[in-house]
């Protein structure tokens, strides 16, 4: 389980103090999506630099499991990241002179698969989000949802605990952002714990819960419970025909 | 994994690829060339040296780059001397050389002649001597009694190369000075370069028309062991205290001595366009780095270490700076037979080569040098800071 207790990141700056965030504890809860909400400013993108270990707290410890993810040196803390942790960015960040199939076996090259099997392992996680037949493509010759999908399977490539997904229907429009949700909410499904940080009310509305930050602090906890029901996300795939924006979008697993 | 990632990205910006190699191919190219010019005169003198073949030289004094004056200073009675001591010294043949520059402002109509015993086993002196139109040395007599003003002394054998660039052929007369003249009989070949650039003529002759009839510049001896040159040279040493004997090793490490300072000149020259092309390098893998933050960033958050990027960023700079070594050497070799095409016509000698040890070199010049320039672009790019780089636009 992916945790986080008195933590607090300040920076510090000719102008003086920044405190970035204040005081957060929480527990993600594996095969839940945990939305982060709140408006500009309130902390989000520093909470997930640190749960992600992309940053180091000033205070506090993040945990995944027994391991303090901040007490690791960073060589340890890139290994943390390559075996458990996937990434979805809201500009998909995906790397511009890879291929979509390149770009999915990226970490399984950093994690030393060879290149048989990691090509063979990127197909099908491509497959899976529907775009076996766009894996030769450069980035730049997909859509937005594509490329966001490529980002998600390249989040999933190396089976990770956790999914961080910071802002990732921003880029999108409605369609292809419900797309991108639903192919979240069935990660969580496989047992993940995935963390979604958002501005967007309705977007969390789908979350399992909500956390509401206000000025760096941890202002509200919303337990409601997904507006999606689970049976609903059962059967459905992302290789089903495009879908619309009040439509809901079919899923599947593998 | 770095090597496909290093090979995408280099070959998704082709022309900015191209003109960095570029850079590196000029500056190599231009090393090559200048260091082919060390290479060459080694290897003029390497065949040169094995083409005369002198276990021992005797000179008169001490030996240094400077003995082979055009100044003969060397008494005949040494020849008497040494000949008479010759079986106990284990010297099968003893030649004695009289040399004579005949220094022109024009290369074509500058000679060098080489006085030696009419009956001169040439063979011995050169590798592979043939004659390749008319006769050798022997007999020293010729029929014309002068040119029409000065009196022909002699016969002359003519190197090939000298023949073509002064445009002489058998029959004609060389003039030595205002009272002698030589009659050319033959035109030879040899392997090495030195008989290239030389007239024989008959030694007494020479000596007569140049009022040096008991001097010579040197003597050449053969020994039956040429194993034992140091021991016989140092044991003649003893005995001849005012005379200089070397051997081939030792005229080899005068050279080596000469050749290594302007090498030392040269490179330092090809130094400043080696710095020019590591520049280009450093300035390509810069942008190259900031261009690509974001995209480091990313792929640290996926989990690489800081070392990937390192490691990417510096392969990244040394594939640019071989492959320029590369085509730099191509470039090198084409510039090092331009400098020979031009040197042979004006001296006959090929003073320019591209040797396995000088093309080592040039690579290993370039991969220092995309090393060092790679340096600072990888450090920069294995301290991108994740977040901030995944939130640049």
């Amino acid at each position: 389980m992916l945790r986080a207790s008195g933590l607090r990141k300040t920076y510090v700056t000719p102008a003086g103090d920044v405190h970035a965030l204040r005081s957060f504890d929480h527990a993600f809860e594996p095969g839940k999506v945990t939305a982060v909400l709140g408006p500009s400013g309130s902390g989000k993108s520093p909470l997930l630099n640190l749960l992600a270990g992309f940053d180091v707290p000033s205070a506090g410890e993040v945990w995944l499991g027994d391991v303090a993810i901040n007490r690791l040196p960073e060589r340890e803390r890139s290994g943390l990241r390559l075996r458990s942790f996937g990434f979805v960015f809201q500009s998909f960040n995906l790397v511009t002179v890879f291929s979509a199939l390149q770009n999915v076996a990226l970490p399984l090259g950093l994690a030393g698969v060879p290149r048989a099997e990691r090509d063979e392992r990127a197909r099908e996680t491509l497959e899976r989000v529907g775009l076996l037949h766009r894996a030769d493509h450069l980035p730049h010759k997909l859509s937005g949802g594509e490329r966001q999908r490529v980002a998600l399977a390249r989040a999933l490539a190396n089976d990770p605990a956790v999914v961080f997904a910071d802002e990732p229907t921003g880029s999108l429009d409605s369609a292809n952002g419900a797309l991108v949700l639903s192919a979240l909410e069935q990660v969580a499904l496989d047992g993940r714990t995935v963390v979604l940080v958002t501005h967007d009310v309705a977007l969390a509305g789908r979350a399992h819960s909500r956390l509401r930050l206000l000025d760096g602090r941890l202002d509200s906890v919303d337990h409601g419970g997904a507006t999606v029901p689970e049976a609903g996300l059962q059967d459905a795939a992302l290789t089903g025909p495009a879908p619309t924006a009040d439509r809901a979008v079919p899923l599947t697993s593998r | 994994m770095i090597a496909q990632f290093a090979f995408a990205s280099l070959t998704r910006r082709p022309l900015r690829t191209a003109l960095t190699a570029l850079g590196i191919a000029i500056a190599v190219g231009s090393t090559v060339v200048f260091l082919s010019l060390g290479e060459g005169l080694r290897q003029a003198f390497d065949t040169g040296l094995a083409g005369l073949g002198p276990d021992i030289q005797v000179s008169y004094g001490v030996f240094d780059t400077t003995s082979l004056s055009s100044v003969p200073q060397l008494p005949q009675r040494y020849l008497g001397a040494i000949e008479e001591e010759a079986e106990a010294y284990g010297i099968s043949a003893i030649t004695p050389v009289l040399l004579y520059l005949r220094g022109s402002l024009a290369a074509a109509t500058a000679f060098m002649f080489y006085g030696i015993p009419e009956d001169t086993d040439l063979g011995r002196l050169y590798r592979d001597y043939t004659i390749v139109e008319g006769r050798d040395l022997a007999p020293a007599r010729v029929e014309r009694g002068d040119d029409g003003r000065v009196p022909v002394v002699g016969p002359a054998v003519v190197g090939e190369q000298t023949a073509q660039r002064g445009g002489i052929a058998v029959g004609d007369v060389l003039r030595l000075n205002p009272s002698a003249a030589f009659e050319v009989v033959g035109i030879a070949v040899a392997d090495g370069g030195l008989l290239d650039n030389a007239i024989l003529v008959p030694l007494e002759p020479l000596q007569a028309a140049l009022g040096a009839e008991d001097r010579l510049s040197f003597l050449t001896l053969e020994l039956d062991d040429p194993s034992t040159a140091g021991s016989t040279a140092e044991a003649l040493r003893e005995a001849y205290p005012e005379l200089g004997f070397q051997t081939r090793s030792d005229l080899s490490s005068v050279f080596e001595r000469a050749v290594r300072i302007s090498d030392v000149v040269r490179l330092g020259i090809s130094a400043i366009a080696l710095i020019v092309g590591g520049i280009a390098v450093a300035n390509t893998m810069l942008m190259s780095v900031f261009e690509r933050t974001r995209e480091f960033g990313v792929v640290r958050a996926v989990g690489a270490r800081p070392r990937f990027l390192m490691g990417l960023v510096l392969f990244e700079a040394m594939v640019l700076a071989l492959v320029g070594a590369l085509a730099g050497i191509a470039v090198g070799y084409v510039g090092a037979l331009a400098v020979n095409q031009y040197a042979l016509d004006l001296i006959g000698l090929d003073v320019a080569a591209v040797t396995p040890r000088l093309v080592a070199f040039a690579v290993a010049v370039a991969g220092g040098v995309g090393l060092l320039s790679g340096l600072l672009p990888a450090a920069r790019a294995a301290r991108v800071p994740i977040a901030v780089a995944v939130a640049r636009e």
